[in-house]
């Protein structure tokens, strides 16, 4: 008797495993992930940290002159699929990447392209702003100089300026580039990071929570340097801040346990999301 | 996880926060407003009483409560900045708060048409004219579809229910019916010699009493907007109520 009832529990919980892995391989994102005329598009993209899969059939554009947020609990994939878009995690052992990712409709996981390349045209910015521990100048020169952006002296001296002032830093730093950039605050350091990645003519920039460890004020001068970037970039970034999303961001996409739950306009997202899941998270309903 | 779960009529629509005390704040800014909502409609009930029984005590004493409803809703004003300033409401809550802001003013609104009708009351209670029983028994039933109609928005509120919501609507075309009837009846009085100041007064009453009702529709609107997520303001109601109905509210 206690071996039949051993033997239908097995059966059951095997039926539960079905069911579960029908569920999680039918997930459908909701909302249009696509977009006219994209910068990129991501088709079907998954990641395994070796038998561990992180990312689940991801499919998403990123428009130009746009910030795309992507919001979601801890864990829930959008910081390595952030990662995926400039290849980033090439450099970690057991990582694979699978699917479709294209900028301007390149594969960018073609064996012939050169990361360094792409991580030019695919900037980033990260958590902790990390300058090198250069001068202010160098931090902005090195980029355009590795890549043999400019032809001279006075075109980088140039090039330098224009970052700056596009970063909004350049009157603050003006009359002492030769200074460590180390030696700034944490909202300027963040801005010279940022200053740094544009200086060498991206297409992209990724932002990984980037005002998370600045105070109310260096974030909402990095908010209002992101607006203005947009005229210039397509911008995705990470937070986990909703409001900043909120603000900063024109379309915003949600990630749950490796799945793009839902997608949309930000002020949809934010007032009417379609799936229970993103009402929950946004309106602070997660236990 | 693929199935889009859509919203819940059935939960309770503020509750489920990770932070309690959320919960607590949207739950006691629901019940102020309904609280609110109650005084209208014993406001309106007492308006409509001291108008079919001519009766002035009744009509001074729905104007004395009137000030309560605007202390309830200064109350109100109060919870809602608190809310947004502490817990800055987003989707379904952002709703909440919005919709509860602009129920008060209705309710406020509501609870003006009551003091309106206590008024005409007192004008006319000292003229010789008195209140005919086709009359009467017109602006009993006209009283009693708009009050009707503004209980069940108290309902609506309490559980954010669409059917309850779409009860309302079901009974506009009768109170317009009513108040058109209650408005031709009136004017043949006044053609059989019915003093011009009485059909005047007792027109107002009468639309005092259709816009309650119309205030109850207003807020059977919001009760939606809450629930399902759409406007649905200046939509066809006819198609409006067949299609949530379909859907099985």
């Amino acid at each position: 008797m206690n071996t039949m009832v051993e033997t239908m529990n097995r059966v059951t919980d095997a039926l539960s495993a079905v069911e579960l892995a029908q569920e999680r391989a039918f997930c459908q994102t909701v909302g249009d992930f696509t977009v006219p005329n994209p910068r990129m598009t991501c088709r079907d993209v998954e990641v395994w940290y070796g038998p561990k899969q992180a990312i689940r059939r991801v499919n998403l554009d990123i428009g130009r002159n746009e910030v795309l947020s992507m919001i979601g609990p801890s864990g829930c994939g959008k910081s390595t699929f952030l990662r995926c878009l400039n290849r980033m995690n090439d450099t970690i052992p057991g990582c694979r990447v699978t699917g479709s990712i294209k900028l301007d409709g390149q594969d960018i996981y073609d064996k012939k392209l050169d990361p360094v390349l792409l991580r030019a045209r695919v900037g980033m910015v990260f958590q902790k702003p990390n300058p090198f521990p250069k001068s202010i100048y160098e931090n902005v020169a090195y980029g355009p100089r590795i890549h043999g952006l400019t032809n001279s002296k006075a075109e980088l001296d140039e090039l330098v300026e224009t970052s700056l002032r596009k970063a909004g830093l350049w009157d603050e730093v003006k009359d002492r580039l030769d200074q460590p950039g180390t030696g700034l605050s944490g909202g300027q350091q963040q801005r010279l990071c940022i200053a740094r990645t544009i200086a060498v003519a991206p297409d992209v920039i990724l932002m990984d929570e980037p005002c998370s460890a600045l105070d109310p004020i260096a974030t909402a001068i990095i908010e209002e340097l992101i607006d203005e970037l947009r005229a210039n970039y397509s911008i995705v970034i990470v937070t986990h801040s909703m409001q900043q999303a909120a603000r900063v961001s024109q379309r915003t996409a949600y990630f749950h346990l490796g799945d793009l739950i839902e997608v949309g306009e930000t002020n949809q997202i934010f007032t009417n999301p379609q799936h229970k899941l993103t009402e929950d998270y946004i309106t602070g309903r997660f236990g | 996880m693929n199935e889009q779960e859509g919203k819940h009529p059935s939960t309770d629509l503020t509750a489920g926060h990770t932070v309690r005390r959320y919960d607590q704040e949207l739950a006691r800014l629901r019940t102020l407003i309904l609280q609110m909502g109650e005084h209208v409609s014993e406001q309106g009930r007492a308006a409509v009483a001291a108008l079919l029984n001519e009766d002035d005590c009744q009509a001074y004493r729905v104007l004395d409560r009137e000030p309560q409803i605007d202390y309830l809703s200064l109350d109100a004003d109060e919870e809602i900045f608190r809310l947004i300033v502490r817990r800055q409401p987003t989707a379904v809550d952002l709703r909440i708060v919005l919709a509860l802001s602009k129920i008060a003013a209705e309710y406020e609104r509501a609870g003006d048409k009551a003091a309106r009708i206590a008024h005409q009351v007192l004008e006319w209670i000292e003229e010789t004219d008195v209140l005919v029983e086709p009359v009467r028994a017109s602006l009993q039933a006209l009283g009693e579809r708009a009050l009707g109609m503004f209980e069940r928005s108290l309902r609506a509120v309490a559980a954010f229910d669409v059917s309850q919501s779409l009860g309302i609507f079901e009974d506009e075309p009768d109170l317009d019916q009513e108040a058109r009837e209650l408005r031709e009846l009136l004017n043949g009085s006044a053609q059989e010699g019915l003093s011009p100041r009485y059909a005047i007064t007792l027109f107002y009453c009468a639309q005092a009493l259709k816009h309650i009702g119309r205030h109850a529709s207003n807020i059977a609107e919001l009760v939606i907007y809450v629930a399902i997520g759409q406007d649905v303001r200046y939509r066809n109601r006819e198609i409006l109520i067949e299609t949530l109905r379909h859907r099985g509210y």
